[in-house]
């Protein structure tokens, strides 16, 4: 029995030498991700299948929902704890990497991931003073969805122009009842789709990073609240308050989006998928030209990664993370288990598998195919999207949607609110 | 003899106000807390519903009841089912509500019945932690639980609880330990009890209502707790279940809500077994120290 130990310990010595030098060729990855439950299957699968075809890599994901990940991701990135690939909002680059040295330079990684799959215009996006921080997964706009259906009851097409989306105000109101409308706009919607009207007048982006303000004047920005009461008093779209009698709710998740007597939607491409999933059945929901003011130039478009991933500037495996990076993106794998789950995706690589696959079809890339076809050269700021000036725009739409304020003092107002913070937060 | 009929009258009303009165409260009590207990009905109900039937009617009764969301919901989307997040929730939970029984009643004795230099200054520092908001704690104690190497461990979530960190529930104490009469205490001390003695022996059977009272609570706060294991936790495998339910809810993508509102129902009833089991205490213990006696 004595005599036995003495091997027993050696044996035990190298299996755990053995082990022990398994284990140091392993390199293992963080990587995190929102989403809902078809994404997290789909990037799971992905990942799973890179890491059988990479037996040197072991990944630990760490997904959550939507709600709080932006938090999280904060103080991960303020404690030095952020995953090695992590997927970012795209204006959240402007939060935690304002020098370009918040993420990873991807150029410098070009070998392992391949850039020349993705178009300049995404790659400007995802770039910070000349350094490549994140790529998009797919591309955003907000794009005019319409309930087919509601419109053929109407004896109406689907409007192709601002004059005829006012116009169809009254034919719902007359037709189809006072309770009819043609499109549905929260706040937030109305100040996307205003400044979109006012960007094709201007042919500028509403905000200047260098100087750090707004490019219009507090009468331009009157000019888009009298355009959304335009579009209130003409039937578009119901005013603030009817809006409110439905209560707070998500506007894919309202009784009169979900039976069609809200006929439409300014929408995220990546978005209008829930919209049309809880639809009540028989209805469909189609895109729409885009109106065009008749000399405009650009579209106005508010035309963005819709979401993208990034490496970690800190990360101890830059290369094995732009690996697992590139896999995602480009792989044919991931681009099929994710297929359109988030888009059309931007890598060609990734568009060329699907079109194969002939899953290449749908509102997300008819959507794609209307962006690429309008003029969207101007490109909104990110800080366009920061919380507080999405808060300073709602905040004053909303004083002026239920008429505590007339169009020029909210103009004027808004105008010396947005120019404040945006002094105060572009550093 | 001319008071005869207006007794008689007089009887009559207030006769008919012994049944009518009670009638009267019960129908209102019945209706108000059936309008209280609508939404929690509603939630059970919706998580039989086929998802696009939740949206279509107020009613709660599902027309064609089904056991998809349970089903869906408890296998996830993740590599985990509900199960891991449920035993993770009470993983952290349970010491967290020990931890804070403990270190509560500890502090509130000392407050209670022993004289410290500078006391009523601590314990103004200590009312004020109540009124400190959460968040501004967040990063500062990130840091200092990345420095103990304690991220991604349940650590964090239940350690603090050891220093009486809730302010709120050494108050609660404090204040059902002043309304109990300081002469079994002095018996105790006279029949050669020592401090210690003294709060396990004596004042720990008599404060059994506020401490169910703070076990109660603090559960159920943790149950809730979203933003500090949201935090804390990075991997999934070690996520409770308020992270869990969140977990399908994204900005793109159409929320399975029976799923969510079937693993709402499960996530809840260890909250309300406990609660019934417990609530002669729990309604005890929220009162106290409310009138003095």
């Amino acid at each position: 029995m004595i005599a036995v130990l003495p091997r027993l310990f050696a044996a035990v010595v190298a299996a755990v030498l053995l082990t022990g030098s398994v284990h140091a060729e392993t390199v293992t990855l963080r990587m995190s991700w929102w989403g809902g439950n078809e994404v997290h299957r789909a990037l799971l699968d992905s990942v799973r299948e890179f890491e059988q075809r990479n037996p040197d890599i072991r990944v630990r994901t760490e997904y959550t929902g939507w709600t709080g990940h932006l938090e999280r991701l904060t103080t991960q990135i303020a404690g030095g704890t952020a995953p090695d690939l992590m997927q970012i909002n795209w204006n959240w680059l402007a939060l935690f990497s304002g020098d370009g040295h918040g993420f990873k330079d991807l150029h410098e990684l070009r070998d392992v991931v391949d850039l020349d799959s993705f178009d300049a215009d995404a790659l400007a996006m995802g770039t910070v003073h000349g350094r490549l921080n994140a790529l998009p997964t797919s591309m955003a706009a907000r794009l005019f969805y319409f309930n087919a259906s509601t419109f053929a009851r109407a004896g109406l097409a689907v409007p192709r122009d601002w004059d005829e989306l006012l116009a169809a105000g009254p034919v719902f109101r007359e037709r189809l009842g006072p309770d009819h409308f043609p499109i549905d706009l929260h706040l937030q919607d109305v100040v996307a789709l205003t400044r979109s009207w006012l960007v094709q007048r201007t042919g500028r982006p509403l905000i200047d990073d260098g100087a750090r303000r707004l490019t219009v004047s507090a009468e331009q920005i009157a000019d888009m609240l009298r355009f959304y009461q335009q579009l209130v008093d003409a039937h578009v779209t119901p005013d603030a308050r009817t809006r409110a009698s439905y209560g707070n709710v998500a506007p894919h998740e309202m009784r009169p989006w979900i039976d069609g007597r809200f006929a439409g939607s300014y929408q995220w491409i990546s978005a209008i998928g829930k919209f049309i999933e809880t639809l009540a059945p028989g209805q469909t929901v189609t895109l729409a030209p885009y109106p065009m003011h008749a000399d405009a130039l650009d579209a106005g478009l508010l035309y963005r990664p819709a979401m993208m991933f990034a490496v970690n500037a800190r990360s101890a495996h830059p290369r094995e993370s732009a690996r697992l990076l590139d896999f995602l993106l480009n792989d044919p794998f991931a681009a099929q288990r994710l297929g359109l789950l988030r888009g059309e995706p931007v890598s060609t690589r990734a568009i060329a598998t699907l079109r194969e696959a002939g899953e290449l079809q749908g509102l997300s890339v008819e959507g794609a195919a209307q962006v690429a076809a309008l003029p969207h050269a101007v490109h909104e700021s990110a800080w366009f999207e920061h919380a507080r000036v999405r808060d300073a725009f709602i905040d004053v739409f909303e004083l002026y949607a239920y008429g505590r304020i007339d169009a020029d003092a909210a103009g004027q107002r808004l105008h010396d609110d947005v120019n404040r913070i945006l002094g105060r937060i572009i550093r | 003899m001319s008071t005869h009929p207006s007794e008689a009258t007089a009887i009559g009303p207030r006769r008919r106000a012994s049944w009518l009165s009670p009638a009267l409260r019960y129908a209102i009590l019945i209706g108000v807390g059936l309008l209280m207990l609508y939404p929690l009905l509603w939630m059970v109900g919706g998580a039989f519903k086929p998802n696009h039937e939740i949206f279509g009617s107020i009613g709660f009764i599902p027309a064609e009841p089904t056991l998809d969301g349970f089903r869906d919901g408890w296998r996830t989307s993740t590599e985990y089912t509900f199960g891991t997040y449920l035993i993770n929730t009470f993983l952290i939970i349970i010491p967290k509500v020990i931890l804070t029984v403990i270190s509560s009643v500890l502090v509130a004795f000392g407050f209670a019945r022993f004289n410290v230099p500078g006391k009523r200054l601590l314990f103004a520092l200590l009312i004020a932690t109540i009124l400190l908001p959460k968040s501004v704690l967040l990063i500062p104690q990130y840091l200092m639980f990345r420095e103990f190497g304690w991220l991604d461990t349940f650590l964090p979530l239940y350690v603090p609880s050891a220093f009486a960190v809730e302010g709120f529930f050494v108050f609660l104490i404090i204040q059902f330990m002043r309304s109990l009469p300081p002469d079994l205490e002095e018996a105790a001390v006279i029949d050669g009890c020592r401090s210690w003695q003294v709060l396990l022996y004596v004042l720990v059977p008599m404060l059994l209502p506020a401490i169910i009272a703070v076990a109660l609570f603090q559960f159920m706060w943790s149950m809730n707790d979203f933003i500090q294991p949201l935090v804390y936790l990075s991997s999934v495998e070690n996520y409770p279940i308020s992270l869990a339910l969140k977990l399908a809810i994204d900005v793109t993508e159409a929320t399975s809500w029976n799923q969510v509102l079937a693993m709402s129902t499960i996530a809840l009833l260890p909250s309300l077994i406990l609660f019934f089991v417990a609530q002669r205490y729990f309604m005890e213990g929220t009162t106290a120290g409310a009138v003095k006696g």
